[in-house]
């Protein structure tokens, strides 16, 4: 092979966005396919799903292929491209019969109460049906592709990438609308004759053949982009040429073949259009389905714990005798970069999975085996105030010390973890260190309260009839829960440490990791076993506040500007002063501004709740900012992961500013229905909230100021 | 649904992963002949702005415009004036490129203004050099240049919004349908 032809034929660009949403189109329908199989066969089943599935291949090989990279350069391989998209990729989906299958995909839920609204809508069907008749879909196609051609246009779409995707979409979108009037009408209910998609077609054509015929025959080239680069042989006329020919020769055939189909159904003599038989196939039983194989994870678990207590010697040990350069040195970069970003990230995508394989409590139990705890936790600590000052006093630490740039003082933290632990619950009966005082352990607890999944009762009737209650007393198998956690009373994932001493005691099997749609614990205020009303709780309250607020002093804190500010300070003050300069910051930040911001929005609650219920709604107000804050987190651990990786960070803003929009989008949503509750009407509800809102949305603006900022690498090479 | 969420984790790392190659191509910036070779310089994107930005060769015959794969090109970028001089030399590879005909080089141009651009193509005995202007413009405010991620928050909180109407609606219009 022609060794440019050979180069042209490897040039594949590479386009994520496109790609994976095509991928999740086919998983979605592909899903969607498999569940109405189950249900219902009929004829049509075995073309549809190849069907869809090319179709998705079609505009993947428009959009991603050699003919994409080459687009700028020839206008023949644009033309074959927009030839693609415009008349070959839509009805090939659209035979997929797409709508059904997307619908069955996709969850439940979403289609339910997302969707639901907009599907039974008559005035989205108004809408639907004024795009998808015959006259609006031909309008819009043929000014799309008229309207794209004119050289002004098309030089557009040449010199930005931005309106070239425009052109793009237009083409997709307006191919997709001229094909649902002659693919997606139901047999016997079509508002047009059956000879409508003959001129329909033969139209469509004439305009593709105008279009065709100016290329070829203009004389001159149209787009002065293609005149500039000449390769080989072919020159821009020549290009041109051979564009409009594929123009017209295939481009014709897609609409000559279909309307030769349909003037032969209308003038055929048996023009009934039967309808398949429909096949129902029995309903499979889903209640003996398990959610998931828990119990297999528990050998897992234990399996876990040892490799993160291996982990951590690994990590005491080269902290105390390695090379004492944070990153050269297994203390400096595994505590600091990879295990906060991995276990934020297994929290968003499972849930507590860290305190699932906990070392600390590995180390705890084989204390326990040699010395029997015999005290209950002193009640004046059994409350969240503890680790609220722990936490604080971590942050401030953290940053006053630069805990991430000393590997010693890493290891020493993690042994006086290690005896802090041993010394509790050697002392004390119960997960003691777990509830009332480890900082990591809280600050998992709470943001976990977004995480997707929870070990939750299957059936709450089996729970009912229950007498033994193994899972909060254990039995010979297996000991209870020992954070107090009544599973039928349980609630979100707070103060659960994904132990799963429950799912192995229960006897009858009904405890499971289930799917949980994130934060929506906190759109209500069940009784939660063993810590009660969240909204009456100050010390949950805090320890939330903090930790929100804490995601975003612990990023601005590695930001040019502040850390210019602290420089500047620690100059005046004195030499020894950047401790109290950074702990003056870190008090600002994580308490006085929280405390402050909370009470003004409080204050204007005030002018409509009750006296009597606002604290009590504030509070509740206050968990609705952890998915903002989670999200900080989210983003600024990303960071230091990706940055650990790479030094190409092109793509780490766009996931980062994902992440925050995701977490407002939560915290408003969570906000508006605690406010709900209240109302004694829409507007009402809406006054309450917005304080609220307003609050998390200036921690959203604080969080992209923050990722905006230039960074100091802290504790990397790079 | 849990059937439906495992797509979720490929599609993260996959979109992850989409950072290490960009289109190249894009518009012409620079062509002339030199000795026995067509030089053109395409810059992606078309408007160059202070930041990362790519430069993409095409290296041609100069008698018949055929396109030659084997040659050695090296960029050459100069910011005359000012305090200080800023120069890079950067060799331009197939392996950088999407379009594997063109040689790609990517660089981050640390200041805006006009760049003196000077390629240098050799291959067996030529060797050529051509050279032209490279207008680049100040950085893009972030805002702007990640507005679609900002738009994601109100036209999702505005779809929500007409989702209640519609709802609500619908519980006026069917009573008996409200859960």
């Amino acid at each position: 092979m022609d060794a440019v032809a050979a180069a042209a034929l490897q040039s594949w660009p590479w386009h994520p966005w496109t790609t994976a949403a095509l991928f999740l189109a086919a998983a979605v329908y592909l899903s969607g396919w498999i569940r109405i199989r189950r249900l219902v066969r009929t004829g049509h089943d075995g073309t549809r799903l190849p069907c869809f599935l090319a179709g998705l291949a079609v505009v993947w090989l428009a959009t991603s292929s050699p003919l994409d990279a080459f687009d700028k350069l020839f206008l023949s391989a644009h033309m074959t491209q927009h030839l693609l998209l415009l008349s070959i990729a839509p009805p090939l989906l659209l035979l997929g019969r797409p709508l059904l299958p997307i619908l069955r995909g996709l969850p439940k839920r979403f289609v339910k109460e997302a969707l639901g609204p907009f599907l039974t809508s008559p005035v989205c069907h108004g809408i639907s049906d004024w795009f998808t008749s015959m006259p609006t879909a031909w309008l819009l196609f043929a000014i799309s592709t008229v309207v794209w051609h004119f050289p002004a246009a098309y030089e557009l779409a040449l010199g930005s990438n931005a309106w070239h995707d425009v052109q793009h979409a237009c083409f997709f979108w307006t191919g997709v609308l001229f094909w649902v009037p002659l693919i997606q009408q139901t047999p016997g209910k079509s508002r047009w004759p059956a000879w409508a998609p003959i001129p329909y077609l033969l139209f469509a054509d004439l305009v593709n053949t105008i279009l065709s015929a100016t290329f070829v025959f203009a004389g001159r080239v149209l787009y002065p982009t293609y005149e500039a680069v000449h390769l080989g042989s072919v020159s821009a006329q020549t290009d041109q040429t051979l564009a409009g020919a594929i123009m017209w020769v295939p481009g014709s055939i897609v609409y000559l073949v279909p309307a030769a189909v349909f003037a032969m159904r209308v003038f055929s003599p048996e023009r009934q259009e039967g309808r398949e038989p429909v096949v129902r196939l029995p309903k499979p039983d889903r209640s003996r389905t398990p959610v998931l194989a828990i119990k297999r994870l528990v050998p897992v678990r234990r399996v876990a714990k040892w490799a993160m207590l291996a982990v951590a010697i690994a990590v005491i040990v080269d902290g105390v005798r390695g090379a004492q350069i944070a990153p050269l040195n297994l203390a400096g970069v595994l505590p600091w970069i990879h295990w906060r970003a991995l276990s934020v990230a297994a929290l968003l995508l499972v849930g507590n999975l860290f305190c699932m394989a906990c070392p600390f409590t590995l180390v705890r139990d084989m204390g326990r085996r040699v010395v029997t705890p015999k005290f209950r936790w002193p009640r004046f600590l059994r409350s969240k105030w503890l680790p609220v000052a722990l936490l604080l006093l971590y942050f401030w630490t953290y940053e006053a010390f630069s805990l991430w740039n000393s590997p010693f003082v890493t290891a020493c933290i993690i042994l006086g973890y290690f005896a802090a632990s041993l010394a509790v619950d050697t002392l004390f009966r119960g997960a003691s260190f777990c509830k009332y005082v480890c900082p990591i352990g809280q600050f998992h607890f709470i943001t976990s309260l977004v995480s997707p999944r929870e070990v939750a009762v299957r059936k709450q009737s089996v729970c009912g009839s229950c007498r033994t209650h193994d899972c909060i007393r254990g039995n010979e198998t297996a000991r209870g829960c020992e954070l107090y956690l009544f599973q039928p009373k349980k609630a979100s994932n707070l103060d659960c440490t994904f132990c799963l001493d429950c799912v192995k005691a229960c006897p009858h099997d009904n405890l499971g990791l289930l799917p949980v749609l994130p934060a929506k614990t906190l759109t209500e205020d069940p009784y939660r076993s063993s810590i009660g009303r969240l909204s009456k709780r100050n010390d949950f309250a805090a320890l939330a506040l903090l930790i929100v607020f804490a995601a975003f002093v612990n990023a601005a804190a590695m930001t040019a500007p502040v850390m210019m500010n602290e420089h500047k300070w620690h100059a005046r003050l004195g030499p020894h002063a950047m401790p109290l300069v950074v702990g003056i910051f870190v008090l600002l930040g994580a308490v006085i501004a929280p405390v402050l911001l909370v009470a003004i929005c409080a204050g204007f609650n005030r002018l409509i709740v009750a006296r009597d219920r606002l604290w009590e709604f504030s509070r509740r107000f206050i968990y609705a900012l952890v998915p903002v804050g989670v999200a900080m987190w989210a983003a600024h651990l990303l960071y230091h992961f990706a940055t650990a990786w790479t030094t190409s960070l092109s793509f780490v803003t766009p996931l980062q500013i994902v992440c925050l929009d995701a977490g407002l989008l939560l915290t408003l949503y969570v906000i508006l229905r605690v406010a709900e509750q209240y109302r004694a009407g829409m507007r009402q509800a809406i006054a309450i909230a917005v304080p609220w809102a307003a609050l998390s949305i200036a921690l959203y603006g604080a969080g992209i100021w923050i990722l905006f900022q230039p960074m100091e690498m802290r504790g990397m090479l790079h | 649904m849990s059937r439906f969420r495992r797509p979720y984790i490929p599609i993260l790392l996959f979109l992850a992963a989409g950072q290490f190659l960009r289109a190249d191509g894009g518009k012409v910036q620079l062509q002339r002949q030199a000795g026995p070779f067509l030089i053109t310089v395409f810059s992606d994107p078309s408007v160059v702005r202070v930041g990362r930005v790519d430069l993409s060769v095409l290296c041609q015959k100069s008698d018949d415009k055929s396109t030659i794969l084997d040659a050695k090109i090296f960029l050459h970028l100069t910011k005359p004036g000012g305090a200080e001089i800023v120069e890079f030399t950067l060799p331009a590879t197939h392996q950088a490129a999407t379009n594997k005909t063109l040689y790609v080089a990517h660089l981050d141009l640390p200041t805006a203004g006009k760049w003196k651009v000077k390629v240098d193509a050799s291959r067996g005995g030529d060797e050529a050099s051509v050279t032209g202007d490279l207008n680049v413009l100040p950085k893009e405010p972030l805002l702007l240049t990640y507005w679609p991620f900002f738009l994601v928050v109100p036209l999702i909180a505005l779809l929500f919004a007409i989702n209640r109407r519609l709802r609500r609606g619908r519980e006026l219009r069917h009573p008996r349908a409200q859960r």
